[in-house]
């Protein structure tokens, strides 16, 4: 869908005094037009996401970071449902509670839940796992790379913050915003957004989350706990914890603030655009969107990770004791399983198992660990239990789930 | 090396990633291997993304790097990400990615090639590439081995050698 030329006009002035409130001023059309994203004349682009799906988002902006000319700047806002989205080069398995996510997708109330289910997403920037909801506001960044600069742009959230009446606020040496607030001793110092980056031959991408009304504060932590991190040995990138807060800001007025703040560094606007939903029907959009979604960038984008009941010479941690008699280790590329050790705990072979038929099987197939070493010859009442248990591990509830 | 090599970055300030003109690296003055094999004055070139690359005499094979100044700038690279053998790639579009201070930033190929080896050192090390990104032997930071067609030789020769990249960063 071609859309008029018009829209890729320069704003004309009393629209610019209008300071494209969010909430004020709507552009004359929802559609993604990638004519205007990639007008040469566009050099400064502001857009407004009205979708809140996260594989699209996420899809609009790394085409964004495609087509916008390469002198050009690109603010992007959006906001989430809840979800995880965990780094490029992350272990999910290992980042995150995938448990908790089939408890809140199947039983919502009994897992004392009260938003709708969370999505489970690996991006395409690196760094660490973060949560995202209606109370947390994206924003993004796309500049030429030899104007990126990792603090920049927090900078320029931290001057929005400020100007709505946020003194306390600064980005701190991770380039996070954190927010200080005294206390009777040290002061206290929350994390209220976290960035991540994406830096490619032409252009570079920045974007961050903030923190503003998270109903799901309290939630956070445990979500982003897995039951597997004390046998779970994984290279790439760990997520670091920092204690978080909201920072008690209306979404619309956070966007307003931002967009001013982005205005007054980068001048005239030229192109302003808003998307929802159907930015999908951009075929390159939807092939990103498809990616995002696939099992095999979700999954088997893993870095190589050994998983061990008892401690190795890779990772010598010890682990506490299990109920059942075995030992068993695996080692995975790219989330398929490159070799698989089930001993007893004596180190003895086990009568009648072949740990091979493990071989090549990928992690996120397994819908149950107790059929599959029953297959591979592992006797009944063990294979149950150290079964259900691995199912914990890896959370085949949740794979299971996402699996269609 | 390492150590040397970490307190050198820390001492850098961050805006200094922004400053392309900024003097000379002092890790340039270093005394790096293989700065006196005489291959690497010969036949190794660079882009101007920071890839560096080895043609071999026969110019049918070669081998793939970032250079000092381009892993200086990265920062710690916790990760790399290694491609599949196999594939033409033409120069310009990516064979492999790092990861550093959250930022994943791709590794373009030079010239047009086909990835025949990974250094899978780097799985294991991804810090090889803070403290020798222009070694291409065994224990070094290179990041791939790779054949070359007559294009990608072709391409090799529009490249900048070491003395005209310096002379560019410098800039």
């Amino acid at each position: 869908m071609r859309i008029p030329q018009l829209l890729s006009r320069r704003a004309t002035s009393p629209l610019r005094a209008s300071k494209f409130s969010s909430h004020l001023h709507r552009p004359l059309t929802s559609r993604f037009s990638t004519d205007a994203a990639s007008h040469p004349a566009n050099r400064v682009q502001i857009y407004l996401s009205k979708s809140t799906d996260p594989f699209l988002n996420l899809s609009v902006e790394h085409r964004l970071l495609q087509i916008t000319p390469p002198d050009s700047t690109i603010l992007t806002l959006y906001v989430n449902s809840p979800s995880i989205i965990f780094g490029r080069n992350q272990n999910p398995w290992l980042q995150v509670n995938l448990n908790r996510l089939a408890q809140i997708a199947q039983d919502p109330s009994s897992a004392g839940w009260n938003d709708s289910p969370i999505q489970l997403v690996r991006r395409r920037s690196g760094g660490g796992a973060v949560f995202h909801d209606a109370g947390n506001v994206n924003f993004s960044v796309i500049c030429p790379p030899e104007h990126f600069d990792r603090n920049k742009h927090a900078e320029m959230v931290v001057r929005a913050l400020k100007a709505l009446g946020r003194p306390n606020t600064r980005v701190n040496e991770r380039h996070d915003i954190v927010m200080d607030i005294a206390s009777k001793g040290e002061p206290e110092t929350y994390k209220i957004s976290g960035s991540a980056y994406k830096l490619t031959r032409l252009r570079s991408l920045h974007h961050g989350t903030c923190l503003l009304g998270s109903p799901n504060l309290s939630s956070i932590s445990g979500l982003l706990r897995s039951p597997a991190g004390g046998y779970l040995d994984a290279r790439g990138v760990d997520s670091v914890r920092r204690p978080v807060k909201n920072i008690d800001v209306g979404n619309d007025e956070f966007k307003d603030a931002v967009v001013t703040e982005f205005e007054s560094m980068y001048g005239d606007v030229h192109f302003r655009g808003e998307f929802d939903d159907t930015a999908i029907q951009v075929d390159e959009i939807r092939r990103g969107y498809e990616e995002l979604q696939s099992k095999s960038w979700i999954w088997g984008q893993t870095p190589r990770f050994t998983f061990s009941t008892h401690p190795t010479e890779e990772d010598p941690r010890p682990r506490p004791e299990l109920p059942f008699d075995l030992n068993m280790c695996l080692l995975a590329k790219h989330g398929v399983i490159e070799e698989m050790t089930i001993k007893h705990s004596d180190g003895a072979a086990v009568n009648a198992l072949d740990d091979s038929k493990f071989h090549g099987a990928s992690v996120w197939e397994i819908d149950n660990w107790a059929e599959s070493l029953s297959r591979a010859g592992l006797g009944g009442s063990l294979s149950r239990e150290a079964g259900a248990w691995l199912n914990g591990m890896f959370g085949t509830d949740y794979t299971r789930m996402v699996k269609s | 090396m390492a150590s040397i090599a970490c307190s050198l970055r820390a001492a850098r300030p961050v805006a200094m990633r922004l400053a392309p003109r900024a003097a000379p690296m002092v890790r340039l003055a270093m005394p790096v291997r293989s700065f006196s094999s005489s291959r690497m004055s010969l036949a190794r070139k660079y882009t101007k993304d920071h890839e560096w690359i080895d043609l071999s005499a026969d110019r049918k094979t070669g081998v793939i790097g970032i250079s000092e100044y381009a892993a200086e700038q990265l920062g710690d690279v916790v990760y790399v990400e290694l491609p599949p053998a196999g594939d033409w790639t033409d120069a310009g579009d990516s064979i492999g990615a790092v990861e550093s201070v959250k930022s994943a930033s791709d590794i373009n190929a030079p010239v047009r090639c086909k990835v025949t080896h990974a250094n899978t050192l780097l799985e294991e090390k991804p810090a090889t590439i803070n403290q020798v990104p222009e070694d291409d032997s065994a224990g070094g930071g290179w990041i791939v081995k790779v054949e070359v067609d007559e294009e990608g030789a072709k391409q090799f020769d529009e490249l900048m050698d070491a003395a005209a990249y310096k002379e560019f960063i410098a800039e």
